[in-house]
């Protein structure tokens, strides 16, 4: 069973700021792994406990980024790749599930794709199914639980935890799963694995690396939206005069 | 801003990543729940029966932390003795209660049993205790002595092939958690230093018993005590070191814990720093933060400068024992620095938070508490001030050790 976990880094807190042209400003900001992809992490390690084979965190960002992967290491993955090339510097959401969809094609042997259910700092959520689309594997938001990863059957069943209800869905494999805060207990990273990774090499790929020429869209720019106009409050001796004057209003305007 | 930054001459990637993840745990199963715990300190009597001390052992234990710097072979998670100090500075900015358990399992006793224990000893208690399966204390300081360690009471008498302790030791961290203790009797009463020996005593042995002592000052979420030895009969094979070599192992076991209290200290003039940073830049008076009041300021950079040299002078300890040099001056030094430094800028840390910082709705008063006790244990700031003046006016050097404690090797211990 080969897990690939899709795993990002942001910054620690909520205290970030922002830059003028709306990008996140997270100077001297720790940053640490994502919150969500610490769940997947841990997910992906205790099936592998049960299944065996291979666990690999995948990244696509900056080399500053590879102390969340030995982290992710530390804590018991098998294997790190890390995609970085001066291309992906301002890719959106759909252009990295691109990206990550072509690496996960040339490592071949994935069986399951796991990730966090959205990143604390972008928060779109838009990448697990944007992964999964790319890939043309089924997609599973929002799991609270895996019932059954079976390797040899190529299936899986999993709970979907919604906001008005639980569903349970059974998939075949390989499939794109994104899962909910507090499925585990995320553990903390080993000691003894801690000093045997800390002077690993992280295997990078660049753009030529990953092979297929994805035509990512990038970030170009950010513009606020445009202000919203000014209410008015209307005001009446008693609240039959507001009313009457609100209805005079709403008629001249043509809402009523 | 990173005051652990720019010490890649000491630290490498291990120790970041160390770093974060004792800092992960100390601000996730610590941070949340240090008040109440520091509270129940407060309110304590009779016996040990609070629920938070053998829980938070047994993590630690179970993440490696208590056998930080032993060999991979001895149950150990095979690092490097700089690790052990960023652990402590990391324990002790959240609560120097977790700080101590590292002095006195890992700096005092398991240290000790590296250095000087047989192999069999190594096998029988260093590993269980690396593992973090059984906890560890050391016995030195008893009612009537303590820097004049020689003054001692305690005896051990040689009965056939064992030895009977008996005596009451006090101050004992974790007097009523540890299940191996380092007690330290006289078999030559008559000898003075030269007629200490050292034990290794397991709590499960007859005659063993202990009980806390409440009230204290600081360290409240921790538990200390008194041990006392009625007629315990010890295996002379449970003896460490030679007969009336225990003066020179309780000494070089304090080469090892006045380490982890000078990096504890700098992890808490850490904590008093960042405590003050956020309330200085939160709180206005005159119309501004209080952060831009030059007086403010000084207080805060003399925290800098402080965290700074306690941190060089520690991590200068650290690399000499990796070396496997003798480190006692260098260690003294760091112990006494850090240490009256951490007092220092957790009493300006509650001046920067003015009334707030009386209470314990914020740290800063638990910081000044904790601070206290460490210009006292581990030698007090006396001591250190004479070794300094002995070591600098020639009077007093370091004679070599008949085992030293071994140098760090990266390819042996992992």
């Amino acid at each position: 069973m080969h897990i690939v976990v899709c795993m990002k880094q942001v910054p620690r807190d909520n205290s970030v700021k922002i830059n003028n042209d709306l990008s996140i400003n997270a100077e001297g900001i720790e940053q640490i792994m994502n919150l969500f992809d610490e769940y997947a992490m841990e997910e992906a390690l205790q099936w592998n406990e049960k299944l065996g084979g291979k666990v690999t965190v995948l990244s696509l960002g900056p080399d500053e980024w590879k102390e969340q992967i030995r982290r992710a290491l530390a804590m018991g993955a098998t294997d790190a790749l890390l995609l970085n090339d001066p291309s992906y510097a301002n890719l959106d959401v759909l252009g990295a599930a691109k990206v990550v969809a072509d690496a996960i094609k040339k490592l071949g042997d994935v069986d399951l794709v796991l990730a966090g259910r959205n990143s604390t700092d972008d928060e779109s959520g838009a990448f697990g199914p944007a992964l999964a689309r790319a890939l043309g594997w089924p997609q599973l938001t929002y799991v609270g639980k895996f019932l059954e990863v079976n390797d040899g059957a190529k299936k899986m069943v999993v709970e979907r935890h919604l906001e008005e209800q639980v569903e349970t869905v059974e998939t075949s494999l390989p499939a794109v799963a994104t899962v909910v805060k507090d499925i585990n207990e995320p553990r903390y990273p080993s000691l003894l694995r801690i000093k045997k990774v800390a002077k690993v090499e992280i295997p990078t790929w660049g753009a030529a690396d990953v092979g297929a020429a994805s035509s990512a869209a990038s970030v170009a720019g950010r513009v606020p939206p445009p202000p919203r106009p000014k209410g008015e409050i209307v005001d009446g001796a008693d609240a039959a005069e507001k009313v009457r004057k609100l209805v005079d209003k709403l008629m001249e305007n043509q809402v009523i | 801003m990173d005051f652990t930054a720019n010490y890649d001459m000491f630290l490498n990637e291990e120790h970041e990543l160390l770093r974060k993840t004792v800092h992960d745990f100390a601000e996730k199963e610590v941070a949340p729940h240090i008040r109440e715990w520091d509270r129940s300190g407060a309110q304590a009597e009779g016996p040990e029966t609070r629920m938070h001390i053998r829980p938070l052992l047994q993590k630690m234990g179970q993440l490696g932390f208590l056998g930080i710097c032993v060999p991979a072979k001895y149950g150990g998670a095979g690092m490097d003795y700089l690790a052990l100090a960023v652990v402590c500075e990391e324990l002790e900015r959240v609560d120097s209660a977790l700080r101590v358990v590292l002095s006195v399992h890992t700096g005092l006793n398991s240290l000790s049993l590296l250095q000087w224990g047989t192999e069999e000893q190594k096998q029988k208690y260093l590993k269980p205790q690396a593992e973090g399966t059984k906890f560890a204390g050391y016995c030195l300081t008893e009612p009537n002595s303590g820097t004049d360690a020689g003054a001692m009471l305690a005896t051990a008498r040689r009965d056939g092939d064992s030895y009977i302790l008996n005596g009451e030791k006090t101050w004992i961290s974790l007097a009523d958690v540890a299940d191996h203790f380092l007690v330290f009797a006289k078999t030559d009463p008559a000898q003075g230093n030269r007629g200490i020996s050292c034990f290794i005593v397991e709590r499960a042995f007859p005659g063993v018993s202990s009980h806390p002592i409440h009230g204290k000052l600081g360290v409240r979420a921790g538990n200390t005590g008194s041990v006392v030895l009625q007629d315990v009969r010890v295996p002379a094979a449970n003896r460490l070191g030679e007969e009336g070599e225990g003066f020179k192992i309780a000494m070089s076991a304090l080469d090892n814990g006045r380490y982890t209290v000078a990096a504890g200290a700098t992890g808490l003039i850490q904590a008093s720093l960042e405590a003050s940073l956020r309330y200085a830049q939160e709180r206005h008076t005159f119309g501004v933060p209080i952060a831009d009041h030059q007086l403010v300021k000084r207080m805060l950079s003399h925290m800098v400068r402080k965290l700074d040299t306690s941190r060089l002078l520690v991590y200068r300890a650290g690399w000499m024992k990796n070396q496997g040099r003798r480190n006692t001056r260098e260690t003294t030094l760091a112990k006494w620095h850090a240490t009256v430094s951490s007092f220092e800028a957790a009493d300006d840390a509650i001046q920067v938070h003015g009334a707030y910082g009386y209470s314990d709705e914020y740290p800063v008063e638990r910081y000044l508490r904790n601070a206290r006790g460490a210009i006292i244990y581990e030698g007090t700031r006396e001591l250190q001030e004479l070794l300094q003046a002995d070591f600098a006016l020639g009077t007093r050097e370091n004679r070599p050790l008949r085992r030293e404690l071994p140098a760090y090797s990266a390819e042996e211990w992992g």
